[in-house]
Protein backbone atom coordinates (compact mmCIF):
# COMPACT_ATOMS: atom_id res chain seq x y z
CA UNK A 1 0.00 0.00 0.00
CA UNK A 2 1.49 3.39 -1.48
CA UNK A 3 2.34 5.83 1.76
CA UNK A 4 0.17 9.05 1.78
CA UNK A 5 2.15 12.62 2.45
CA UNK A 6 1.41 13.35 5.87
CA UNK A 7 -0.91 16.93 6.44
CA UNK A 8 0.93 20.07 6.32
CA UNK A 9 0.40 22.22 8.81
CA UNK A 10 1.65 26.07 8.85
CA UNK A 11 2.20 27.45 12.20
CA UNK A 12 1.93 31.02 11.98
CA UNK A 13 3.02 33.35 15.28
CA UNK A 14 6.14 35.50 16.02
CA UNK A 15 7.10 33.55 19.53
CA UNK A 16 9.75 30.47 19.57
CA UNK A 17 8.03 28.93 23.08
CA UNK A 18 4.29 29.03 21.13
CA UNK A 19 5.65 27.53 17.86
CA UNK A 20 7.78 24.73 19.31
CA UNK A 21 5.19 23.96 22.08
CA UNK A 22 2.48 23.56 18.67
CA UNK A 23 4.75 22.15 16.89
CA UNK A 24 6.30 18.97 18.85
CA UNK A 25 2.62 17.65 19.28
CA UNK A 26 1.50 17.84 15.99
CA UNK A 27 5.31 16.03 14.87
CA UNK A 28 4.18 13.49 17.61
CA UNK A 29 0.99 12.66 15.94
CA UNK A 30 2.47 12.92 12.03
CA UNK A 31 1.98 15.53 10.61
CA UNK A 32 4.22 18.28 8.40
CA UNK A 33 4.86 21.49 10.07
CA UNK A 34 6.26 24.17 8.94
CA UNK A 35 6.73 27.75 10.50
CA UNK A 36 6.02 31.51 9.83
CA UNK A 37 7.15 34.10 12.43
CA UNK A 38 4.47 36.83 10.59
CA UNK A 39 1.42 37.25 7.90
CA UNK A 40 3.76 38.25 5.96
CA UNK A 41 6.23 35.48 5.85
CA UNK A 42 3.50 33.19 5.77
CA UNK A 43 1.72 34.26 2.45
CA UNK A 44 5.08 34.04 0.99
CA UNK A 45 5.58 30.52 1.90
CA UNK A 46 2.32 29.48 0.69
CA UNK A 47 2.80 31.09 -2.25
CA UNK A 48 5.48 28.42 -2.92
CA UNK A 49 3.76 25.56 -0.75
CA UNK A 50 0.42 25.18 -0.43
CA UNK A 51 -0.30 24.03 3.71
CA UNK A 52 -4.15 21.82 4.66
CA UNK A 53 -3.98 23.81 7.56
CA UNK A 54 -3.01 27.18 9.36
CA UNK A 55 -2.63 27.75 13.04
CA UNK A 56 -2.63 31.55 13.38
CA UNK A 57 -1.62 33.94 15.71
CA UNK A 58 -3.33 37.28 15.93
CA UNK A 59 -0.78 40.01 17.47
CA UNK A 60 2.45 39.62 15.10
CA UNK A 61 4.60 42.25 14.11
CA UNK A 62 4.85 43.56 10.46
CA UNK A 63 1.37 41.69 9.37
CA UNK A 64 -1.11 40.89 12.44
CA UNK A 65 -2.81 36.56 11.72
CA UNK A 66 -5.82 39.05 11.09
CA UNK A 67 -4.58 41.13 8.46
CA UNK A 68 -2.97 37.87 6.75
CA UNK A 69 -6.12 36.40 7.04
CA UNK A 70 -8.45 38.68 5.15
CA UNK A 71 -5.39 39.05 2.40
CA UNK A 72 -5.20 35.16 2.00
CA UNK A 73 -9.22 34.85 1.57
CA UNK A 74 -9.27 37.31 -1.34
CA UNK A 75 -6.63 35.63 -3.06
CA UNK A 76 -7.46 33.31 -6.21
CA UNK A 77 -6.98 30.05 -6.34
CA UNK A 78 -6.77 27.07 -4.20
CA UNK A 79 -4.60 28.67 -0.94
CA UNK A 80 -7.36 31.13 -0.22
CA UNK A 81 -9.66 28.34 0.77
CA UNK A 82 -7.23 26.74 3.36
CA UNK A 83 -8.95 26.34 7.08
CA UNK A 84 -7.32 28.36 9.83
CA UNK A 85 -7.64 28.16 13.58
CA UNK A 86 -7.08 31.37 15.42
CA UNK A 87 -5.47 31.46 18.50
CA UNK A 88 -5.69 34.05 20.77
CA UNK A 89 -5.21 35.31 24.52
CA UNK A 90 -8.43 37.44 23.94
CA UNK A 91 -11.79 36.04 24.93
CA UNK A 92 -14.16 37.95 24.34
CA UNK A 93 -17.23 38.26 21.66
CA UNK A 94 -16.24 41.07 19.90
CA UNK A 95 -12.39 39.02 19.34
CA UNK A 96 -14.33 36.00 18.27
CA UNK A 97 -16.78 38.12 15.66
CA UNK A 98 -13.31 39.93 14.21
CA UNK A 99 -11.57 36.39 13.42
CA UNK A 100 -14.70 35.10 12.01
CA UNK A 101 -15.31 37.95 9.80
CA UNK A 102 -11.36 37.90 8.61
CA UNK A 103 -11.77 34.46 7.43
CA UNK A 104 -11.11 32.25 10.44
CA UNK A 105 -12.74 28.95 10.70
CA UNK A 106 -12.20 28.14 14.38
CA UNK A 107 -11.12 29.89 17.17
CA UNK A 108 -9.50 29.25 20.24
CA UNK A 109 -8.30 30.71 23.47
CA UNK A 110 -4.94 30.34 24.62
CA UNK A 111 -3.79 28.60 26.77
CA UNK A 112 -4.75 25.41 24.13
CA UNK A 113 -3.37 22.40 25.53
CA UNK A 114 -1.48 20.34 23.15
CA UNK A 115 -4.12 17.61 23.21
CA UNK A 116 -7.07 20.00 22.68
CA UNK A 117 -4.83 21.46 20.05
CA UNK A 118 -4.42 17.82 18.09
CA UNK A 119 -8.40 17.35 18.70
CA UNK A 120 -9.02 20.05 16.59
CA UNK A 121 -6.75 19.91 14.28
CA UNK A 122 -8.14 16.75 13.09
CA UNK A 123 -11.61 17.57 13.25
CA UNK A 124 -10.86 20.55 10.71
CA UNK A 125 -8.11 18.46 8.22
CA UNK A 126 -8.27 15.20 9.31
CA UNK A 127 -5.98 12.97 10.65
CA UNK A 128 -1.94 13.35 10.05
CA UNK A 129 -1.74 11.48 7.14
CA UNK B 1 55.96 24.79 38.60
CA UNK B 2 58.38 24.86 36.12
CA UNK B 3 55.84 24.75 33.19
CA UNK B 4 54.96 28.72 33.77
CA UNK B 5 56.48 32.05 33.35
CA UNK B 6 57.89 33.13 36.82
CA UNK B 7 55.21 35.36 38.44
CA UNK B 8 56.49 37.50 41.49
CA UNK B 9 54.27 37.70 44.75
CA UNK B 10 53.80 41.47 43.78
CA UNK B 11 53.02 40.61 40.47
CA UNK B 12 50.34 38.30 41.55
CA UNK B 13 49.24 40.50 43.95
CA UNK B 14 48.86 43.16 40.98
CA UNK B 15 47.32 41.17 38.61
CA UNK B 16 44.69 39.95 41.12
CA UNK B 17 43.89 44.09 42.28
CA UNK B 18 43.77 44.79 38.73
CA UNK B 19 41.38 41.68 38.00
CA UNK B 20 39.26 43.08 41.21
CA UNK B 21 38.59 46.56 39.95
CA UNK B 22 37.59 45.30 36.67
CA UNK B 23 35.23 42.54 37.49
CA UNK B 24 34.45 42.17 41.21
CA UNK B 25 36.21 38.40 41.51
CA UNK B 26 38.49 37.83 44.39
CA UNK B 27 41.38 35.84 43.93
CA UNK B 28 43.53 34.92 46.71
CA UNK B 29 47.00 33.09 46.94
CA UNK B 30 44.88 30.06 47.32
CA UNK B 31 43.90 30.88 43.58
CA UNK B 32 47.10 31.14 42.74
CA UNK B 33 47.40 27.89 40.27
CA UNK B 34 44.31 28.53 38.84
CA UNK B 35 45.23 32.52 37.41
CA UNK B 36 48.73 31.73 36.90
CA UNK B 37 47.15 29.13 34.44
CA UNK B 38 45.19 31.59 32.63
CA UNK B 39 47.23 34.29 32.53
CA UNK B 40 50.06 31.50 30.92
CA UNK B 41 47.55 30.54 28.21
CA UNK B 42 46.96 34.92 27.49
CA UNK B 43 50.74 34.87 27.42
CA UNK B 44 51.20 32.11 24.77
CA UNK B 45 47.90 33.16 22.83
CA UNK B 46 49.69 37.14 22.46
CA UNK B 47 52.96 36.26 22.61
CA UNK B 48 53.95 38.32 25.56
CA UNK B 49 57.56 36.77 26.56
CA UNK B 50 57.12 37.64 30.19
CA UNK B 51 54.56 38.88 32.73
CA UNK B 52 55.78 41.93 32.67
CA UNK B 53 55.54 42.43 29.19
CA UNK B 54 52.22 40.62 29.21
CA UNK B 55 51.05 42.85 32.48
CA UNK B 56 52.02 46.39 30.03
CA UNK B 57 49.87 44.94 27.60
CA UNK B 58 46.85 44.09 29.43
CA UNK B 59 46.88 47.50 30.74
CA UNK B 60 47.43 49.25 27.96
CA UNK B 61 44.82 47.36 26.51
CA UNK B 62 46.09 46.55 22.85
CA UNK B 63 44.08 44.95 20.43
CA UNK B 64 41.63 44.53 23.08
CA UNK B 65 43.35 42.06 25.50
CA UNK B 66 41.15 43.47 28.65
CA UNK B 67 37.83 41.42 26.97
CA UNK B 68 40.25 38.67 26.16
CA UNK B 69 41.74 38.13 29.78
CA UNK B 70 38.16 38.63 31.67
CA UNK B 71 36.17 35.87 29.29
CA UNK B 72 39.67 33.39 30.53
CA UNK B 73 38.63 34.23 33.62
CA UNK B 74 35.14 33.86 33.82
CA UNK B 75 33.57 30.20 34.89
CA UNK B 76 31.79 29.07 32.22
CA UNK B 77 31.55 25.29 33.31
CA UNK B 78 27.58 24.50 33.07
CA UNK B 79 25.20 22.07 31.77
CA UNK B 80 21.42 21.78 30.67
CA UNK B 81 18.99 21.31 33.99
CA UNK B 82 21.39 22.25 36.61
CA UNK B 83 19.73 22.92 40.26
CA UNK B 84 16.66 22.05 38.12
CA UNK B 85 14.78 22.26 41.59
CA UNK B 86 14.72 25.53 41.03
CA UNK B 87 13.06 25.49 38.03
CA UNK B 88 10.48 23.26 39.38
CA UNK B 89 9.83 26.06 41.63
CA UNK B 90 9.35 28.51 38.52
CA UNK B 91 6.87 26.91 37.12
CA UNK B 92 5.28 25.28 40.22
CA UNK B 93 4.41 28.91 41.86
CA UNK B 94 6.38 31.83 41.23
CA UNK B 95 5.13 32.00 37.41
CA UNK B 96 1.69 31.79 38.40
CA UNK B 97 2.40 34.79 41.41
CA UNK B 98 3.64 36.39 38.79
CA UNK B 99 1.09 36.16 36.22
CA UNK B 100 -1.27 36.56 38.45
CA UNK B 101 -1.50 40.68 38.38
CA UNK B 102 -0.49 41.11 35.18
CA UNK B 103 -2.47 42.10 32.12
CA UNK B 104 -2.01 39.24 29.14
CA UNK B 105 -0.56 42.25 26.95
CA UNK B 106 2.49 42.42 29.38
CA UNK B 107 5.61 40.07 29.21
CA UNK B 108 6.76 38.00 31.40
CA UNK B 109 10.28 38.85 32.07
CA UNK B 110 13.15 36.03 32.82
CA UNK B 111 17.10 37.20 33.27
CA UNK B 112 20.02 34.59 33.74
CA UNK B 113 22.51 36.51 34.34
CA UNK B 114 25.66 35.10 34.05
CA UNK B 115 24.23 33.14 31.35
CA UNK B 116 27.88 31.37 29.96
CA UNK B 117 27.17 29.41 26.72
CA UNK B 118 23.56 29.29 27.16
CA UNK B 119 22.64 26.44 28.93
CA UNK B 120 20.48 28.35 32.18
CA UNK B 121 18.52 30.15 29.76
CA UNK B 122 17.72 27.31 27.36
CA UNK B 123 16.73 25.38 30.08
CA UNK B 124 14.72 27.54 31.65
CA UNK B 125 13.17 27.89 28.10
CA UNK B 126 12.75 23.82 27.48
CA UNK B 127 11.54 23.58 31.38
CA UNK B 128 8.51 25.80 30.57
CA UNK B 129 7.90 24.04 27.38
CA UNK B 130 7.84 20.67 29.70
CA UNK B 131 6.06 22.29 32.82
CA UNK B 132 4.17 25.18 32.29
CA UNK B 133 0.63 24.83 30.73
CA UNK B 134 0.22 28.25 30.45
CA UNK B 135 3.46 28.36 28.00
CA UNK B 136 1.32 29.58 25.15
CA UNK B 137 -0.56 31.98 26.96
CA UNK B 138 2.27 34.45 27.88
CA UNK B 139 4.80 36.34 25.93
CA UNK B 140 7.71 34.87 27.31
CA UNK B 141 10.86 37.30 27.11
CA UNK B 142 14.02 35.30 28.34
CA UNK B 143 17.17 37.23 28.38
CA UNK B 144 20.18 35.78 28.82
CA UNK B 145 23.38 37.86 29.57
CA UNK B 146 27.07 37.67 30.54
CA UNK B 147 30.53 39.70 30.89
CA UNK B 148 32.26 37.37 28.68
CA UNK B 149 31.44 38.47 25.10
CA UNK B 150 32.85 35.07 23.45
CA UNK B 151 30.55 32.98 25.71
CA UNK B 152 27.39 34.60 24.28
CA UNK B 153 27.87 34.45 20.82
CA UNK B 154 28.68 30.81 21.19
CA UNK B 155 25.16 30.64 23.27
CA UNK B 156 23.67 31.86 20.21
CA UNK B 157 24.86 29.58 18.07
CA UNK B 158 23.75 27.01 20.44
CA UNK B 159 25.68 23.50 19.78
CA UNK B 160 26.76 21.40 23.03
CA UNK B 161 28.81 18.80 23.82
CA UNK B 162 27.91 15.45 25.57
CA UNK B 163 28.59 16.77 29.03
CA UNK B 164 26.17 19.89 28.99
CA UNK B 165 23.82 17.76 28.10
CA UNK B 166 24.47 14.80 30.74
CA UNK B 167 21.20 15.67 32.79
CA UNK B 168 18.65 15.27 30.14
CA UNK B 169 16.92 11.87 29.01
CA UNK B 170 17.51 11.03 25.66
CA UNK B 171 13.80 12.22 25.38
CA UNK B 172 14.46 15.89 25.99
CA UNK B 173 17.65 15.58 23.52
CA UNK B 174 15.31 13.99 21.18
CA UNK B 175 12.98 16.72 21.08
CA UNK B 176 14.60 19.78 21.50
CA UNK B 177 18.02 19.32 19.88
CA UNK B 178 19.37 18.01 16.31
CA UNK B 179 22.08 15.49 15.84
CA UNK B 180 24.81 18.55 14.94
CA UNK B 181 27.74 15.08 14.52
CA UNK B 182 30.75 14.51 16.55
CA UNK B 183 29.25 13.99 19.44
CA UNK B 184 27.41 17.56 19.04
CA UNK B 185 23.81 18.46 18.95
CA UNK B 186 22.42 21.73 18.41
CA UNK B 187 19.73 23.47 20.27
CA UNK B 188 16.05 23.53 18.19
CA UNK B 189 15.40 26.98 16.20
CA UNK B 190 12.43 28.00 17.58
CA UNK B 191 13.98 27.80 20.90
CA UNK B 192 17.35 29.63 19.87
CA UNK B 193 14.56 32.20 18.64
CA UNK B 194 13.16 32.07 22.18
CA UNK B 195 16.00 33.90 24.27
CA UNK B 196 17.74 37.18 23.66
CA UNK B 197 21.30 37.52 24.78
CA UNK B 198 23.25 40.37 25.64
CA UNK B 199 26.40 41.64 27.43
CA UNK B 200 25.97 42.96 30.83
CA UNK B 201 28.67 43.26 33.41
CA UNK B 202 26.10 43.16 36.93
CA UNK B 203 28.38 45.22 38.57
CA UNK B 204 28.02 48.29 36.73
CA UNK B 205 24.21 49.49 36.78
CA UNK B 206 24.72 51.44 33.78
CA UNK B 207 25.10 47.77 32.17
CA UNK B 208 21.94 46.34 33.91
CA UNK B 209 19.41 48.80 33.85
CA UNK B 210 19.19 49.17 29.88
CA UNK B 211 17.97 45.19 30.22
CA UNK B 212 14.71 46.72 32.15
CA UNK B 213 13.21 44.91 35.13
CA UNK B 214 12.32 41.22 35.29
CA UNK B 215 9.96 39.41 36.64
CA UNK B 216 12.60 36.63 37.73
CA UNK B 217 16.34 36.37 37.54
CA UNK B 218 18.68 33.99 38.17
CA UNK B 219 22.01 34.46 39.11
CA UNK B 220 23.52 31.38 39.96
CA UNK B 221 27.08 30.50 41.10
CA UNK B 222 28.58 34.10 40.80
CA UNK B 223 28.04 36.14 44.23
CA UNK B 224 30.59 33.40 45.36
CA UNK B 225 33.28 34.95 43.17
CA UNK B 226 32.96 38.09 45.04
CA UNK B 227 34.12 39.96 48.14
CA UNK B 228 31.47 41.32 50.39
CA UNK B 229 31.58 44.81 49.18
CA UNK B 230 31.01 43.73 45.26
CA UNK B 231 28.66 40.92 46.58
CA UNK B 232 26.57 44.19 48.35
CA UNK B 233 26.95 46.06 45.51
CA UNK B 234 25.89 43.51 42.50
CA UNK B 235 22.64 42.68 44.80
CA UNK B 236 21.56 46.66 44.89
CA UNK B 237 21.71 46.13 40.82
CA UNK B 238 19.86 43.16 41.17
CA UNK B 239 17.10 44.55 43.04
CA UNK B 240 16.58 47.67 40.65
CA UNK B 241 16.89 44.72 37.90
CA UNK B 242 13.59 43.16 39.75
CA UNK B 243 9.92 44.43 39.15
CA UNK B 244 8.43 44.83 43.05
CA UNK B 245 7.50 41.12 43.82
CA UNK B 246 9.87 39.86 41.27
CA UNK B 247 11.98 36.35 42.79
CA UNK B 248 15.53 36.26 42.82
CA UNK B 249 16.92 32.42 42.45
CA UNK B 250 21.04 32.16 43.27
CA UNK B 251 23.30 28.84 43.64
CA UNK B 252 22.41 26.58 46.03
CA UNK B 253 25.14 27.56 48.85
CA UNK B 254 24.56 30.81 48.00
CA UNK B 255 22.46 33.13 50.57
CA UNK B 256 21.37 36.70 49.75
CA UNK B 257 20.19 37.34 53.59
CA UNK B 258 23.79 37.65 54.40
CA UNK B 259 24.74 39.88 51.59
CA UNK B 260 21.87 42.14 51.45
CA UNK B 261 19.02 43.00 53.64
CA UNK B 262 16.61 44.42 50.70
CA UNK B 263 15.43 40.97 49.98
CA UNK B 264 12.40 38.77 51.92
CA UNK B 265 13.51 35.31 52.13
CA UNK B 266 10.96 32.96 50.13
CA UNK B 267 11.26 29.33 51.33
CA UNK B 268 9.85 25.79 49.54
CA UNK B 269 10.44 22.39 50.24
CA UNK B 270 13.67 22.20 48.10
CA UNK B 271 14.59 25.60 46.95
CA UNK B 272 15.14 29.05 48.71
CA UNK B 273 14.38 32.03 46.33
CA UNK B 274 14.47 35.88 47.16
CA UNK B 275 11.79 37.96 46.36
CA UNK B 276 12.06 42.20 46.01
CA UNK B 277 9.26 43.24 48.23
CA UNK B 278 6.00 44.20 46.16
CA UNK B 279 5.02 47.98 46.65
CA UNK B 280 2.03 48.13 48.88
CA UNK B 281 -1.06 49.71 47.79
CA UNK B 282 -1.72 53.51 48.59
CA UNK B 283 -4.11 53.73 51.91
Amino acid sequence: MAERTPRRILIIDDAGLVRRYYREALERCGYAVDEALNGLEALEKLLAEPADLLIVDVNMPRMDGLTFLRTLRRREGAIAAIPAVVVSTEAGPQDFDAARSAGANFYMVKPVPQDVLIEYVALLCGPAA
Amino acid sequence: MGEFAAVSQEEFSRLCDFLYRRTGMVFTEAKRYYVERRVNDRMGATGAGSFASYFARLRSDIDGEVEQFINAFTVNETYFYREDHQLRCLTADLLARRTAAKRRSEAVRIWSVPCSTGEEPYSIAMWMLENWAQVDAWDVEIVGSDIDTQVLETARQGYYGRRALMRLTPELIGKYFEPAGDERWRILQDLRDSVRFSSANVMEAAETSPHGRFDVIFCRNMLIYFDDASRRLAAENLYESLLPGGYICLGHTESMSRISPLFEVCRYPDAIVYQRPAERARG
